[in-house]
């Protein structure tokens, strides 16, 4: 028999992929630091942790070793890790799925976790709390990056698997002895006897600072077009050890990338040696935090930056939940902190939490409803009726008016029952007969987008109707067959008028 | 190949198979929801691709199949210029043997600037199913295969060298493939056992059913969900006369939308001699099948030609499906099919002068 697939491309597993790093203090307890790592970027609603990755996340104490254009940053060796690994499925009484897993704490004590179990489980004398399981995904990008283009957040709605570790700081990190640290996640397949015959237990993925691959490493900018792809390279080096014989490739990427980053706006803020340096401390790819200066939603990369600048740094560095990490990477990339470049989006999908777990609960999937007809009319004739965005060809509609003009257009649509609807023109195509919109109000439901369109079909067309949303505070069902109703009468209405 | 590298490659830690399923029908769906919501996003309709491939192929979810269609549908509207829309045009044309398509629609990849290590790639693809340059296609195939971070081009160099009969390094092809694998999904393993299973119980001249059987077993381990791997597991066990094993290694997949798993129960009810029973099986494949062939009436002529050929009882239709098939991708195994179906029927086994 036949194979319909060429290749399978999608060797990796999603649930190896490391997304983001966060370290920031307890918003509930300021004596407390979090920790915590996602992996499985866009994971479902039943997204489960792999049952062969040790996930880890791994802390040394760093100090400053040069500051100005001579900026450097020397973790110490010894290194403190919490590791997490999970079990195949189990089914509950109902025959439900359940995963748990255990966190190995630094020195050794071990902690069970059920996946998903919201309170954690925390060691008996309270010094440590873990939590695993699927949250709503706090990373948020606003970018076309190769185009420099400002958009909505691609991961607008997502969800990822975390790990979250929070620790009694004194206790754990024991900062007299230094209060600078530099972390980095990595998943691992765990070792087993005969596994991989000929080669070594290769790494999956790690991850420092936000982006190291994706936007500095492999700067997808039309000027680095034609560049080898490194990023396979740098995701096999080992984290706080990048092969020595590497570190002269790497650097060479980063200065030719930070460059070309200098020049997203036309203007050049960076001069070489001050670049160099720039390079020089991302190459030491791990995420930076104090935890005796405060760590903010704004003093992200705050102690490299100061560092670089010759200057004392002043906060605790890190990554809090909710910090625009992306918005402040390209400010400080394309012109130096001269002035903030915002994205189209100033925050992830949900807020994060001020407790424990402290990443917001997991969204749920988006309600689809589509309907169609078939109508024997041409589709630019069908299209002359339905396409205006005002048009009032719908039987439900009572009024209707229209607020401007093009994309971003406004219908206000007062339905014969006296309801007000509000939406929103998001793209058009007359040639295609085909428009986007959102619902601003009117129906209950959010992140609600609806796509209609009439296509050829034999001498007729074809007319579709359909919408995303999510139900906002009504049920499912009724928040459906309030626009499945209003999808189906309206084109039955069609096929009176066409048919 | 020996007893004791078999066992090597079976201690492979990989994520558990219901774990991966889960999560790529997971994904699979989160992927959709994305792409409705900015189909413009980078990267979003080749995640899509992947991951309806994955669940078409690992699943017997063969809806997949129209899902691709949808999603070409739209990025052609959305982007009709686009060099990505032409390739995953190509992607999907390929997938449902529409490869007269998918050689129209890589051009215009090309033509649009598409990037030459996917367009190469789409090439060797084509050229390989349709068995055009098959010697040039190997070359090609050896060199990827070489280059650093290409595992994913070891099995079809694998199955080009099983075609061109080149059994013993077809072997040696899959294992390495296994035996260098750089991921814990279980998938592509999964794949590359089948593939062993395939060569060793269809492809050599001498099958070896206990070394197929062996591999197709691997393959269900690493993936409890695989419906092909269990489909031929099971034609095996029938040889055997295991009729109950073999019904059993099927009832979990009985959901699945792979009417040969239909096809395979009907067998076993005729061979416990439980006519009725097989009758309503057979029926429910033919309907299956019937229905695929409306929608994809290329992807699978193949299938249904060997159906009809086998328990469906209509060896004209057979031969009408293997010559649709032979005229499509005129490979050896296509012709093999044909004549098979052409004997049968009392027909010429030369169908054309371009197949002679």
């Amino acid at each position: 028999m036949s194979d319909h697939v060429d290749g399978p491309r999608s060797i990796g597993d999603p649930a190896a992929d490391l997304s983001d790093l966060f370290a920031f203090t307890s918003p509930a307890n300021r004596a407390r630091t979090v920790l915590a790592a996602c992996v499985f970027p866009s994971a479902g609603e039943n997204a489960i942790f792999s049952n062969v990755i040790d996930h880890s996340i791994i802390v040394r104490r760093v100090s400053v070793a040069g500051t100005g254009n001579a900026a450097r940053f020397q973790p110490a060796d010894e290194e403190l890790r919490f590791s997490f690994r999970f079990e195949m499925l189990e089914r509950d009484a109902a025959g439900k799925p359940v995963q748990r897993g255990t966190c190995t704490l630094p020195g050794g004590r071990t902690l069970q976790v059920v996946v998903n179990d919201e309170k954690g489980t925390s060691t008996p004398d309270g010094d440590a709390r873990v939590f695993a399981g699927l949250r709503s995904d706090p990373f948020f990008l606003a970018w076309i990056i190769p185009e420099f283009r400002k958009f909505q957040n691609l991961l607008q709605h997502d969800n990822v698997l975390i790990i979250v570790v929070e620790f009694d700081t004194q206790k754990i990190l024991d900062p007299a002895k230094g209060s600078l640290f530099g972390v980095c996640a990595e998943t691992v397949p765990i070792p087993q006897p005969h596994s991989f015959i000929g080669h070594p237990v290769p790494r999956i993925d790690w991850v420092g600072r936000p982006e190291q691959t994706n936007m500095r490493i492999n700067n997808p900018a039309p000027a680095m077009a034609g560049t080898d792809d490194l990023r396979d390279l740098w995701n096999q080096q080992k984290p706080f050890a990048v092969s020595k014989e590497l570190q002269p490739l790497f650097l060479e990427r980063l200065k030719e990338s930070l460059a070309a980053w200098d020049m997203r706006d036309g203007k050049q803020d960076w001069t070489p040696e001050a670049l160099a340096a720039n390079a020089n401390v991302f190459l030491d790819d791990y995420l930076l935090f104090d935890v005796e200066k405060p760590i903010t939603d704004t003093s992200h990369l705050e102690i490299e930056k100061s560092t670089i600048n010759g200057k004392p740094y002043q906060t605790g560095g890190g990554r809090t939940v909710d910090a625009n990490v992306i918005d402040i990477l390209i400010t400080w990339l394309v012109n130096r902190d001269r002035e903030f470049i915002q994205g189209g989006a100033t925050g992830a999908t949900k807020p994060g939490m001020k407790v424990f777990p402290y990443f917001a609960t997991p969204n749920t999937a988006l309600q689809t409803v589509a309907d169609s007809v078939e109508l024997p009319a041409p589709p630019d004739k069908v299209w002359a009726v339905i396409g205006p965005f005002g048009g009032a060809w719908h039987p439900l509609i009572a009024r209707i008016q229209v607020t401007g003009t093009g994309i971003g257009q406004l219908r206000t649509i007062e339905t014969i029952d006296g309801k007000e609807i509000v939406e929103r023109l998001d793209a058009m195509d007359n040639a295609r007969r085909f428009y986007r919109y959102s619902n601003i109000s009117g129906i209950p439901a959010s992140h609600y987008t609806g796509t209609f369109e009439a296509k050829p079909n034999g001498t007729g067309c074809v007319v579709e109707w359909r919408a995303q949303f999510l139900a906002n505070n009504q049920p499912d069902l009724l928040v459906r067959t309030i626009v499945a109703t209003l999808f189906k009468t309206g084109l039955e209405s069609l096929k009176k008028r066409f048919g | 190949m020996e007893d004791a590298a078999i066992l090597d490659v079976e201690r492979i830690a990989l994520t558990a198979g219901d774990i991966a399923a889960i999560n790529l029908e997971s994904a699979r769906q989160r992927a959709w929801n994305r792409f409705w919501r900015a189909p413009e996003q980078p990267q979003i309709a080749e995640l899509i691709v992947e991951q309806e491939q994955l669940t078409a192929q690992f699943v017997g979810d063969l809806a997949a199949f129209d899902r691709l269609e949808a999603l070409v549908h739209e990025l052609a509207r959305g982007e009709p210029e686009s060099a990505r829309a032409a390739l995953i045009a190509t992607q999907v044309a390929c997938s449902t043997h529409r490869f007269a398509e998918a050689r129209e629609s890589l051009a215009q990849a090309v033509a649009r600037g598409a990037p030459m290590d996917a367009t190469e790639r789409l090439l060797l693809t084509i050229d390989q199913a349709t068995g055009t340059n098959l010697l040039a296609v190997l070359a090609a195939r050896r060199e990827r295969t070489a280059r650093p971070g290409h595992w994913e081009e070891r099995i079809p160099l694998g199955a080009l060298l099983a075609d061109l009969g080149e059994f013993e390094e077809a072997d040696r092809t899959y294992v390495m493939a296994l035996r260098t694998y750089p991921d814990v999904s279980p998938f592509a393993p999964a794949w590359a056992a089948f593939q062993l299973g395939v060569l060793w119980g269809e492809s050599v001249p001498r099958p070896d059913a206990e070394r197929a059987a062996k591999w197709y077993r691997t393959a269900i381990d690493y993936l409890p969900c695989y419906v092909k791997a269990r489909v031929h597991l099971a034609e095996i066990l029938l040889d055997e006369e295991r009729t109950r094993d073999a019904a059993a290694l099927l009832a979990p997949v009985l959901e699945s939308s792979d009417p040969e798993v239909s096809w395979r129960l009907g067998d076993i009810a005729q061979a416990a001699g439980d006519a009725d029973e097989a009758a309503l099986h057979l029926a429910a494949a033919r309907s299956g099948f019937e229905v695929l062939l409306a929608r994809h009436p290329l992807a699978f002529a193949d299938h249904v030609a060997a159906f009809y050929l086998g328990s469906g009882g209509d060896p004209a239709r057979a031969l009408d499906l293997a010559k649709q098939n032979l005229d499509n991708r005129p490979t050896a195994r296509a012709f093999e099919l044909y004549a098979n179906a052409a004997d049968r029927c009392g027909a010429s086994t030369c169908p054309t002068a371009e197949h002679s």
